[in-house]
């Protein structure tokens, strides 16, 4: 929308707004009396026109309110229907398409808030719509047409992590036409793919197709890999992210090195092989195995004792330097896919199975190394006591996984891994080898794994349903006695094998936690990075231009990260192949004349903003970095000065709803402040799953809980509310601006014994954290906060009140007297 | 099966171990072939064996330095077992001695030079055996059938003539100090030492009544306690320069030890210029370096040093 657009809409001198009630077929009708609303609509100061549809968001519910704009000039509208979580965006089209400003529009959310949710008592439900139509309408008077600001877009990516779902990742961008630095933190890229002998269900040979795919990465001109790196940071905001990443030295000069290995035939020194699960050994000049991209050799300092024999054989070609430094580099990219993947648990740690104790007991990437014939016994499956084939073989499955001691969740492809293993055991050595299985559900749920499971069950491999309570070993064979439940015949069992396989959970990538905090992403209870939506964004993180590919996000195989891949990488070109990126105007806004940096030292703002995005000089206003602001409202919240504004959340703009919720019996309500992602989509739950709570609660939706001032609690107390509820995401990590939740709790918390010493009851203010899955929750919360609420009874609250009111009057004279 | 990082340390032996799936390192110190020498603590190029002074107990004897080896820093290189004077350090690979280092001839071998010509010996003469402070000649006698005989003393005049002679030494375990070829009264024997050096002690600054190099000094007679002052003197004929009296020597510039030049085979290896320099010292790896026309590794440790522009 144009500039002078704008200007001319802010100017327009009275309000003229539009109600649209929606039925939503008889989701909402069925309940609440659509007619009351309608009428009391009416009744509502700058209300010039009202109108109820069957459905608001089809298109001829839209066609009526652009119809209505125009017809009777409605500069504000109002639609009473869904959550705004659902179709606010939808909405805001509407109206721009008749040129009104997407920000003079306000919904109402009578769907999720009252009809979901009071279905037994539809007449409080319509009360209660009612007020949250008020509401809305009170808000909407205030609000002011903003501009949506545009960046520029750097049009070139990182990802980081090389595994198989990176690498896809990068390819597809490459091939799109954008440049791609791929960071790798290892020395080559490829990721748990290229440790792996073969690939289920079909048997093909895992390095045979993954290296001509690490080939094409390496020679492709639009990919540059960083391989043996760490990143350091990530500043800036979508189209526009400066990253510092250190190249870790080689000692070996990349492009004199031509990977023919005369240097590892000269070296003297071998250790152990990270790459081979430390079953074998490399050289203290190597490549971690033979397909490595980039090829380029490295010295690991920590064993190598400097007897230059590498510089001899190399020679003429003069590619190794031993005084090699750590370099740092800053690159710009417009976003990032985040692809670091997993890590493996070795289970040292529960004394069950011997892991590291006996020499028998290995874990599945372990077997893995020996059943590979590149690998350190050449394909040999053989026992590390005595160097035999082992004629029985045991496999374990849900080790650390799907065990509320260790990892609740399931490891996604251990069944399947574990029948590759069973079936490759079964061709190699047939007869020889007797094999067992001991799981406790066998999951094989994509295309062509349930075949898979019966060609195992043919081979003649004894499946045996039931946990394992221990293994000990026999002294004198080093074979293994485990002992279990087989539930199918009920009864303890006892087998005796020559080596056993630990199938152990998939684990967040060490690190995790810095690469959370390096690139502002929330990881979820099972450590790993949380998409911004379970179903619908599901390869989106809540930082924009941020994206997530492979088991970095949650375990998957291999179809599925490369899909992932694929997928990131289309999300990514959505802001690369743009040459600007919009960005939502409800950003912050700091008024140089009330600022009170200009004359004393404060920089409290700059202090507590999660992003740092707000610039302090000595005795100069501070500044807002708009393109860097993500509109949580905390430094609105925390400037003494009440010098900064939050565009679309204006204390105004609260303070009118507050005063509209609590405008009639305020002492029997619980206003209520929920922030837009944990909390306000936690009560959008309860709405949608139908969980039933008292409808005495008049919610206002803020961004993010560290907006909620303490002049809104001082507020809403001052006009008798019942109680005050504060909604935020649960602590420590999952706040979606990183650490608003904290900000909030550290101001409410000097609030409470204040009100309390005041003489407010400690259960009429609560702060409370509720997740957007935790619609039982919310809906519980809501029910012992009415009981509390009734328990206290009316007289006793407005007693208080009385109390408190002259107080709080004098504590909020400032505001007053806006 | 995964890693396995082991220390053992006991009252024979101290074995440091990697076990992995298919290979078995093992790095083990002999104490009762230590004899507390600064040689390998000064060879390791990852510093991972240090060497502690033991506590002296009032009126006994001083203790040699206690050995000690880290399994952190650790590589089974195998250079401490290749320096060690005295072979106490083994290195095995899956239980066969390894020394991948000589055999890439990343590092050099001492050379023992040590020659008998046992056609010479007369078959009663065992003074080498009984000189040699460690214990590691073993004289035997063969008729000319190849027969052992255990009893020199019966046998006529004329049948011990024809007694063959053979004197084993056991040289990996030899710090070749000379002694059996003093002690020999027929010159057969002939042994060059492998590390030259210059070795002093100042009496004056020794302690009233100290003879703790004495006590620790595995070669018998490399020192002695004068007549006159009852203090420790050096006979630098027989010392191996190997340093354990440096260790436990309580008092600093009493004692000064320097090595200086090294028999050794030869080879080019950045390794073995770095021990030599903590073996002996800059000036000296110098020195070699010219001898063996090694500019450029040369050059490089004199800019290390700042010695270029001087």
């Amino acid at each position: 929308m144009a500039e002078n657009e704008i200007k001319k809409q802010a100017e327009t001198e009275e309000p003229r707004i539009g109600v649209f009630i929606c039925h939503c077929g008889l989701n909402i009708a069925g309940v609440l009396d659509i007619k009351e609303l309608v009428e009391y609509a009416r009744t509502l100061p700058n209300v010039v026109y009202v109108k109820d549809n069957r459905y608001t968001c089809a298109d001829p519910g839209q066609e009526e309110i652009r119809k209505a704009i125009k017809e009777h000039k409605l500069n504000r509208v109002v639609v009473a229907a869904c959550s705004p979580r659902m179709h606010e965006p939808t909405f805001r089209r509407t109206v721009s398409d008749v040129d009104l400003n997407p920000f003079l529009f306000e919904m109402a959310n009578i769907r999720e808030f009252s009809s979901w949710c009071h279905p037994n008592s539809p007449e409080e439900a319509t009360e209660k719509a009612k007020e949250l139509i008020k509401m809305a309408v009170a808000k909407s008077r205030l609000l002011r047409p903003l501009q949506t600001i545009e960046v520029p877009v750097t049009n070139k990516a990182l990802v980081v992590g090389g595994g198989i779902a990176g690498m896809n990742a990068a390819l597809d961008l490459a091939e799109m036409g954008f440049k791609v630095y791929l960071l790798e933190k290892s020395e080559s890229i490829g990721g748990h793919m290229a440790q792996l002998d073969k690939t289920f269900p079909t048997l093909d040979c895992s390095i045979c197709i993954e290296g001509p795919k690490m080939v094409d990465v390496g020679r492709h001109s639009n990919i540059e890999i960083i391989s043996n790196a760490d990143l350091l940071s990530v500043s800036g905001f979508i189209g526009n992210f400066k990253v510092k990443i250190r190249k870790n030295p080689r000692y070996i000069i990349a492009e004199n090195c031509t990977g023919c290995g005369e240097c590892k035939d000269a070296c003297p020194i071998e250790y152990p092989n990270e790459w081979d699960m430390n079953l074998g050994v490399r050289k203290s000049i190597s490549v971690p195995f033979d397909q490595s991209v980039p090829l380029v050799y490295t010295i690991n300092k920590d064993y190598c004792i400097e007897c230059y024999k590498c510089v001899d054989a190399c020679g003429a070609r003069q590619a190794i330097n031993f005084e090699q430094q750590p370099e740092e580099i800053e690159i710009e990219v417009g976003a990032i896919i985040v692809s670091t993947g997993f890590d493996v648990y070795l289970p040292y740690d529960d004394p069950l199975y011997g892991y590291g104790k006996y020499a028998n007991v290995i874990t599945s990437l372990e077997f893995e190394r020996l059943i590979l014939a590149a690998g350190p016994t050449g394909g040999k499956v053989i026992r590390a006591s005595d160097g035999h084939k082992p004629h029985t073989v045991a496999f374990i499955q849900c080790v650390g996984s799907r065990d509320v001691n260790k990892y609740p969740y399931c490891s996604n492809f251990c069944c399947m891994y574990t029948l590759k293993h069973v079936v490759q055991l079964k061709e190699k050595y047939k007869q020889d080898v007797e094999v067992y299985v001991f799981y406790m559900d066998m999951r094989s749920p994509f295309k062509g794994y349930e075949e898979f499971y019966d060609r195992a069950r043919e081979l003649g491999v004894n499946f045996i349903r039931g946990r394992v309570s221990r293994i000990l070993e026999v002294p004198e064979t080093n074979n293994l006695v485990i002992h279990a439940e087989d539930m199918t015949l009920g009864q303890p069992i006892e087998i005796e094998s020559e080596m056993v396989v630990l199938a152990t959970a998939a684990i967040p990538k060490k690190g995790t936690d810095e690469m959370a905090r390096v690139l502002n992403l929330t990881r979820g209870a099972d450590g790993f990075f949380m998409e911004s939506h379970p179903k619908l964004k599901p390869i989106d993180t809540p930082t924009d231009g941020i994206f997530l590919a492979g088991a970095c996000q949650g375990l998957k195989d291999i179809p599925y990260s490369v899909s992932q891949g694929s997928g990131a990488a289309s999300r990514a070109a959505t802001v690369l192949s743009k040459p600007k990126w919009k960005i939502e105007p409800i950003v912050s806004v700091i008024d140089p004349t009330k600022c009170r940096n200009v004359t004393a030292k404060c920089g409290i703002c700059a202090e507590r903003c999660p992003y740092g995005s707000i610039k302090v000089e000595e005795k100069k206003a501070a500044e807002v970095i708009t393109a860097m602001c993500h509109g949580c409202g905390t430094c609105v919240a925390e400037c003494p000065a009440d010098a900064i504004t939050q565009m679309h959340f204006t204390d105004a703009q609260i303070v009118a709803q507050i005063r509209a919720a609590l405008e009639t019996n305020p002492e029997g309500k619980i206003l209520a402040f929920l922030c837009n992602w944990c909390s306000y989509a936690g009560a959008d739950l309860a709405g949608t799953s139908r969980f039933e709570y008292p409808p005495i609660i008049r919610p206002i939706r803020v961004m993010c809980s560290g907006r909620v001032d303490r002049d809104f609690i001082l507020e809403a107390l001052r006009l008798g509310a019942g109680m005050v509820l504060v909604g935020a995401c649960h602590l420590p990590y999952d706040c979606h601006y990183i650490s608003g939740n904290w900000k909030m709790k550290a101001r409410m918390d000097a609030l409470a014994p204040m009100l309390q010493k005041l003489g407010l009851s400690a259960e009429r203010f609560r702060v409370e954290y509720v997740s957007a899955a935790e619609g039982v929750r919310f809906a519980e919360l809501i029910r012992e906060m009415t009981e509390q609420l009734h328990t206290l009874g009316k007289d006793k609250i407005i007693a208080e009140n009385a109390k408190l009111k002259p107080v709080l009057e004098n504590m909020l004279k400032r505001k007053q007297q806006k | 099966m995964p890693l396995k990082t082991m220390k053992t340390d006991t009252a024979e032996t101290l074995t440091l171990e990697w076990i992995l799936h298919v290979k078995n390192y093992k790095l083990t110190i002999d104490k009762n072939l230590c004899v507390g020498c600064q040689i390998c603590v000064l060879a390791c190029p990852k510093e991972a064996i240090k060497i502690e002074k033991q506590s002296k107990v009032q009126g006994e004897k001083a203790r040699k330095a206690k050995v000690d080896a880290d399994l952190q820093k650790c590589n089974f290189c195998g250079i401490c077992d290749v320096l060690c004077p005295y072979g106490a350090i083994k290195v095995t690979l899956n239980g066969e001695h390894a020394l991948s280092v000589v055999e890439k001839e990343s590092f050099p071998q001492l050379i023992r030079d040590i020659q008998v010509d046992a056609s010479k010996c007369p078959a009663d003469c065992v003074e080498c055996e009984e000189a040699c402070p460690l214990d590691l000649i073993k004289i035997s006698r063969l008729t000319a059938d190849g027969k052992v005989v255990e009893n020199v003393g019966s046998p006529t005049k004329r049948k011990r003539k024809k007694l063959q002679v053979k004197v084993d030494v056991d040289k990996e375990r030899c710090p070749c100090c000379r002694i059996c070829e003093f002690k020999c009264p027929e010159g057969v024997m002939r042994v060059r030492k492998f590390f030259y050096g210059k070795i002093v002690i100042h009496p004056d600054k020794c302690p009233e009544g100290c003879t703790d190099c004495l006590d620790v000094c595995p070669i018998t007679g490399a020192l002695y306690l004068s007549d006159e002052d009852k203090k420790v003197r050096v006979n630098e004929l027989f010392c191996v320069y190997c340093g354990a009296c440096k260790v436990v020597c309580p008092v600093e510039e009493a004692l000064e030890l320097k090595r200086t030049k090294t028999s050794h085979t030869a080879v080019r290896s950045g390794a073995w210029n770095k021990a030599l320099e903590r073996l002996a010292s800059p000036v000296e790896i110098t020195k070699e370096l010219k001898a063996k026309g090694s500019l450029r590794a040369r050059d490089s440790v004199e800019k290390r040093l700042g010695w270029k522009s001087a």
